[in-house]
């Protein structure tokens, strides 16, 4: 059966957010963050079209590597949303994409106990498909300090971005790590510090390539991975922080 | 949990007995590989409440003036055992329990022996200090009830590198740092047995989490190897009177280091490095999936990094 021939399925044999499908992983909060996330007016389901990557277990509940894949996703896409089921402030990041859409995003995300990993894409026609994936965690990834505050000289390399651009057979994958606390505010007597906007340009026609909000379940000294088709290697990134500290650098094009 | 509780409803009111949990033991057995010399082989699986984490080599001498234990194994319960069966060989009493690094599968048995026989180096005896009770917490979530009244012990006494001479025995002391940044291994000249400790692990993948570095791992093995000796008891799988072990290792070792150096030159994210093939010929070598996940969270950031440049202001 085709996608769309499921989609047409899905759409027709049931009321518009009644076609909320059945959780695969059954998770207690896969209502309610779908609704928070998703609204519940825009039909969802589920596509393993949206591969969703993460380690069977969090060897390090500070550090889990998300990959999302969407080569073998073929519709255009208008926005992407990630979360952490069962983390305290479970979402990820949102990201709206240019005329021509990521199709890898990667990045790595804190885990507070075992949860289920959560992306959805909404297409053209209104509705989010959504891939999932279940990660085992001893857990307290997010109420951990962050490393990078407990080294003295931190603020030396705060805001240090390296970065690079990797050819593929069409187009590019950039890929750039920050050296930033990203503090969640949930460790007692340190404050939320993070990277809250990213936003990945081109640099002929300062076109968006995309643009990015993160939340507190990002991790710390964030490495960002994202593959366009059809894309030339110049690019300039933008980020700030909600101290308001901002960060541009020239991505691609470098010696 | 409903349905949890509705059972122990059920059996409150029909008044059965709560089921005790079967008691625990380690059934273990050592072999002789060499005069006096005694080897209680683990399996190569994980941490898990099946195996009460025996998954380790642990190893004995009986010198003729004393018993030299290498490891103490990964609970006070096999500890225990492993004192008892050392005492079903020997009279002699057990003058050394050496610690060769600071994992709690080597170093969590210690409680069972007299805290002024046990030693280690000084930088292992120095990371128990610092991360045994993390190693604690997680040994206590991964293997349950076996770890019943375990506590750290970090031994007494520091163990210099050099020649230790106990009974009839010379034994060859080395500090190296491969797996740990600090690693014990024993060469007892006396019968050419090196007890490599997981400096070799074999048919086992090998495990990273404080390895300070592939290519310095793959630097020290080689060293090892130009040791005189003729049988190899690795930390972790069977022993081998050839140079099997040695050879797997190193082409393990190499095959990871190429693995991340590659991933890292083409973009690579972590969760892509997690998700590649072992190749056929490591098919014997267990746990390679699992580690390779593992291994990949503690090394591949500073592949990565390497791999990157850094983006001018």
């Amino acid at each position: 059966m085709t996608r769309l021939a499921i989609i047409a399925l899905l759409a027709t044999s049931l009321p518009a957010w009644a076609g909320l499908p059945t959780d695969p992983y059954g998770s207690p909060m896969w209502e309610y963050n779908v609704e928070r996330y998703l609204g519940n007016v825009a039909p969802v389901v589920l596509d393993e079209q949206v591969q969703v990557k993460v380690p069977p277990f969090a060897e390090n509940s500070s550090q889990v590597p998300l990959t999302v894949d969407l080569s073998n996703y073929p519709l255009p896409i208008r926005e992407m949303v990630a979360w952490v089921d069962l983390n305290p402030i479970p979402h990820l990041f949102s990201l709206t994409p240019g005329p021509a859409p990521a199709t890898l995003v990667s990045m790595n995300f804190r885990v507070q106990q075992a949860t289920t990993v959560r992306v959805a894409v909404l297409d053209d026609d209104g509705v989010w498909h959504l891939g999932s994936a279940f990660v085992d965690a001893a857990g307290g990834g997010c109420t951990a300090p962050s490393m990078t505050a407990a080294n003295p000289d931190w603020e030396q390399n705060f805001g240090t971005i390296r970065g690079g651009a990797f050819s593929r057979v069409d187009g590019v994958r950039f890929k750039f790590s920050v050296m930033h606390p990203m503090d969640s505010g949930m460790v007692d007597g340190v404050p939320l510090f993070h990277i809250e906007h990213v936003v990945l340009r081109d640099s002929a026609s300062s076109d968006p390539l995309l643009t990015m909000n993160l939340s507190e379940s990002a991790a710390e000294n964030p490495m960002l991975v994202f593959e366009f088709g059809h894309q030339t290697p110049d690019a300039v990134l933008w980020m700030r922080d909600n101290n308001g500290n901002e960060f541009e650098r020239k991505l691609g094009g470098q010696p | 949990m409903i349905r949890r509780a509705a059972i122990v409803m059920l059996c409150w009111l029909v008044g059965a007995p709560v089921v005790s949990a079967p008691e625990l033991a380690y059934n273990l057995e050592a072999r002789e590989i060499a005069k006096g010399t005694w080897v209680i082989e683990g399996s190569t699986g994980n941490f898990s409440r099946d195996n009460g984490g025996n998954i380790v080599n642990v190893a004995f001498v009986i010198t003729g003036d004393g018993v030299v234990v290498i490891d103490s194994g990964p609970s006070r319960l096999y500890g225990e055992a492993l004192r008892r069966l050392i005492e079903s060989k020997t009279s002699e009493p057990i003058t050394h329990v050496l610690i060769t690094h600071h994992h709690p599968d080597h170093a969590f048995g210690s409680q069972a022996f007299d805290p002024d026989t046990l030693y280690m180096l000084d930088g292992a005896r120095e990371m128990l200090e610092e991360e045994g009770d993390g190693f604690s917490d997680n040994m206590y979530r991964l293997v349950g009830d076996w770890m019943r009244g375990t506590e750290v012990v970090v031994p007494a006494n520091t163990l210099e590198p050099g020649i230790l001479d106990v009974g009839d025995h010379r034994f060859q002391l080395l500090e190296l740092t491969g797996h740990t940044g600090s690693d014990l291994v024993v060469l007892d000249e006396t019968t050419g047995v090196l007890f490599a400790s997981d400096m070799v692990f074999y048919n086992r993948a090998l495990t990273t989490p404080q390895s300070p570095g592939l290519m310095i791992w793959a630097g020290e093995l080689a060293r090892l190897e130009e040791l005189p000796y003729r049988i190899v008891v690795p930390g972790h799988g069977p022993i081998v009177s050839d140079d099997s072990a040695f050879r797997q290792m190193a082409d393990y070792l190499g095959w990871l280091y190429q693995t991340l150096t590659a991933s890292a030159s083409r973009g690579l994210s972590a969760s892509e490095v997690m998700q590649q093939p072992i190749p056929h010929r490591f098919d014997a070598v267990e746990g390679a999936e699992y580690e390779l996940i593992r291994t990949t969270t503690h090394l591949y950031p500073k592949y990565e990094s390497s791999a990157l440049v850094l983006l001018p202001e």
